[in-house]
């Protein structure tokens, strides 16, 4: 246990305010074990919104590839998702219009060369010009590819939806919802892990310094483009990855969701949690959601009932005054980026990459301490 | 003043870096930069002045390739690069630093510095997981030429700070070293010392004739004249999109013409 909590405190947590967060967070997470003891919340309730608490967190990596890495500007999320949330549907439901059952494997992988080709093809045109063209084109793509889904109903079903999709990894001796649950955590891993790799590097550096100021990155030679491309595709795969693991948890799909709230959900978890922090969009995910799906049992509590105030409905609400509180006491969101973009295996002895070292920080300030950036 | 005034630049050179030959831009109706043709010699740091609106950032902007040129070519090292990319022409030998550099944001000195050396394996993905050893080597390299060069530039005590802590000049000094590490043929500084206090002004000065004694060719764009005076041999003076001429320090200093193109057209 020891082991794990300083795990925790040497590579997650950075200063006094951080700690602070994640005390919240594992409060928390005790409050709601607590709760399944004893009987309060439903353990399939809990699981599958675990579930779909990590389905938002792959989004957020994804977008944070994009947005928070290399800052480009996509407002189809939901297009993304949608992408791969049908290619599981269509490929693996035997009552699709394709009618083929296949296995999940097929449908995850028809998400990612689908969504990878989309985003090459929305990529070209866009990613040569300023930014701001990105995110004109990406409004139109999300809108094109709702309008498919919804009309083109000989494909995909239409607005009846898909049913009938097969869960994933049904011969687990676990219950369904602790199955996907499982899913998801591992999904997460492997995306956080990889992410983790190609940020804190050479690649990395690049995106960063693209982010900051492209024309400096071309006049020192590098081909802003490609690097611009390599970012949007790998969001928009983890994004379909996600869609394609939403399609396994819900077991039915239809274009409802492929509307614009999704992606801006999306983005405002990104925010919160700190762009261009992966630790960042997991947390940020967790808390929207939370919120999400906390404030829907509002009403349910006696005290509030008292008030007899439908406080349900103002959700939005909720999300939209968290935004403004974080935005005005810690701008940079939850956890915002702490890591110099340096390879760690180059780090050593010599000075280079004090970042590892600056957890020790006790008063959070970051001014003092070596190769913290902001 | 009259056509006949603009002698142009000496084309006569031996051993040229960059050159120039026929560059055009105009904005709408305003030709920026004029039919101008112009050579810079292997190992000299020459100078570009002018007065404002003289075209001098616009004929940056054409041979570093951010701008699209309406005729004429850009050689570097004789090889003609006036279809590539900003990047690729950056590839070639041919760098530049900016006027206003902006500051990188969320990096700190050591990363903005380590953008510079490339290109990286480090900088392709597949690298990063298939032969992470050279990766770690290449980076290990990297961030000691990084650490000696600010320490020469004797600013490597700011190797930790958030970039964007910077001063102006510890600004500019950063983006020389950086663009300095590109390993370039030719470096194109643009006012490198604007807004820079005048004892870190000597400094980049000094630093800038050492680099020119190990080789480094420079072509400096410069408004602060006993700086460009002190440090360029020879020296091109851009008016209105053309050149007037190219001399010595001394010369220019003397020319009839490059005073009435500071002053205005006074004389009869």
């Amino acid at each position: 246990m020891s082991a794990v909590s300083s795990w925790v405190s040497e590579t997650l947590v950075r200063d006094a305010t951080e700690r602070r967060i994640f005390a919240t967070l594992g409060l928390i997470t005790v409050l709601l074990v607590v709760g399944v003891l004893t009987g309060v919340i439903g353990p399939r309730f809990l699981l599958f919104q675990i579930a779909l608490v990590g389905m938002y967190a792959l989004l957020s990596l994804g977008l944070n590839v994009q947005w928070g890495y290399a800052g480009l500007i996509n407002f189809s999320v939901a297009a993304f998702w949608g992408i791969g949330a049908y290619c599981a549907a269509l490929l693996t439901a035997p009552n699709s219009p394709l009618g083929l059952g296949l296995h999940p494997v097929f449908g995850f992988l028809a998400a990612i060369v689908v969504s990878a080709f989309i985003a090459v093809l929305i990529g070209i045109p866009t990613l040569r010009l300023r930014e701001d063209y990105l995110a004109i084109a990406s409004l139109g793509l999300a809108e094109v590819i709702r309008a498919i889904i919804l009309n083109e109903d000989q494909w995909t079903a239409g607005s009846s939806g898909i049913s009938g999709i097969p869960e994933l990894l049904s011969w687990l001796p676990l219950t369904d919802a602790a199955t996907t649950a499982a899913v998801v955590v591992f999904l997460i891993a492997v995306v956080y892990l990889f992410l983790r790799r190609v940020h804190r590097s050479p690649w990395g550096r690049v995106l960063r310094t693209i982010r900051s100021d492209e024309d400096l990155a071309k006049a020192l030679g590098k081909n802003t483009y490609q690097f611009k491309m390599q970012a949007f595709v790998i969001g928009s795969v983890i994004m379909a990855i996600a869609g394609a693991f939403y399609a396994h948890l819900n077991l039915y799909i239809d274009p409802s969701d492929l509307v614009p709230l999704t992606t801006f959900y999306i983005w405002i978890a990104v925010i919160l949690g700190g762009t261009g922090s992966n630790r960042g969009a997991v947390v940020g995910a967790a808390v929207v959601i939370a919120i999400r799906e906390g404030t829907r049992f509002l009403n349910d509590i006696g005290f509030i009932q008292t008030l007899g105030v439908d406080l349900a409905p103002l959700r939005l609400l909720f999300v939209g005054g968290l935004i403004i509180l974080i935005m005005r006491f810690r701008q940079d969101g939850l956890l915002p980026p702490k890591d110099e973009l340096i390879w760690p295996a180059a780090r050593d002895g010599s000075g280079a990459g004090g970042a590892s070292a600056s957890g020790a920080a006790p008063d959070g300030g970051t001014s003092s301490n070596g190769g913290d950036d902001r | 003043m009259n056509d006949d005034a603009y002698e142009g630049a000496r084309l006569d050179k031996s051993d040229v870096v960059l050159k120039t030959t026929g560059l055009e831009k105009a904005f709408g109706g305003l030709v920026a930069t004029d039919s101008v043709s112009i050579e810079v010699q292997r190992g000299t740091i020459t100078g570009m002045i002018g007065p404002n609106g003289a075209g001098k950032s616009t004929l940056f902007n054409l041979i570093s390739g951010f701008y699209e040129n309406d005729a004429g070519h850009v050689t570097v090292n004789g090889e003609d690069v006036t279809d590539l990319e900003p990047h690729e022409r950056a590839r070639k030998g041919l760098v530049r630093t900016f006027q206003t550099p902006r500051r990188l944001e969320g990096m700190s000195v050591r990363e903005a510095m380590l953008v510079g050396p490339g290109p990286q394996k480090g900088e392709s993905i597949f690298s990063l997981f298939f032969s992470g050893s050279d990766v770690t080597e290449e980076e290990r390299a990297n961030i000691e030429q990084t650490r000696e060069l600010l320490e020469r530039f004797e600013i490597g005590h700011l190797i930790d700070q958030p970039s964007t802590d910077l001063s102006g000049g510890q600004m500019k000094l950063v983006e020389l070293a950086r663009a300095f590490t590109t390993n370039p043929d030719i470096l194109l500084l643009d006012e490198p010392v604007a807004g820079v206090n005048p004892t870190l002004a000597n400094d980049i000065k000094r630093f800038i004739r050492e680099l020119n004694e190990e080789g480094q060719t420079f072509l400096i764009i410069e408004h602060d004249m006993p700086f460009i005076m002190d440090l360029a041999d020879p020296i091109i003076v851009l008016d209105q999109g053309k050149v007037l001429m190219e001399g010595s320090p001394d010369e220019v200093r003397s020319d009839d013409r490059v005073i009435e193109a500071y002053l205005g057209g006074a004389g009869p």
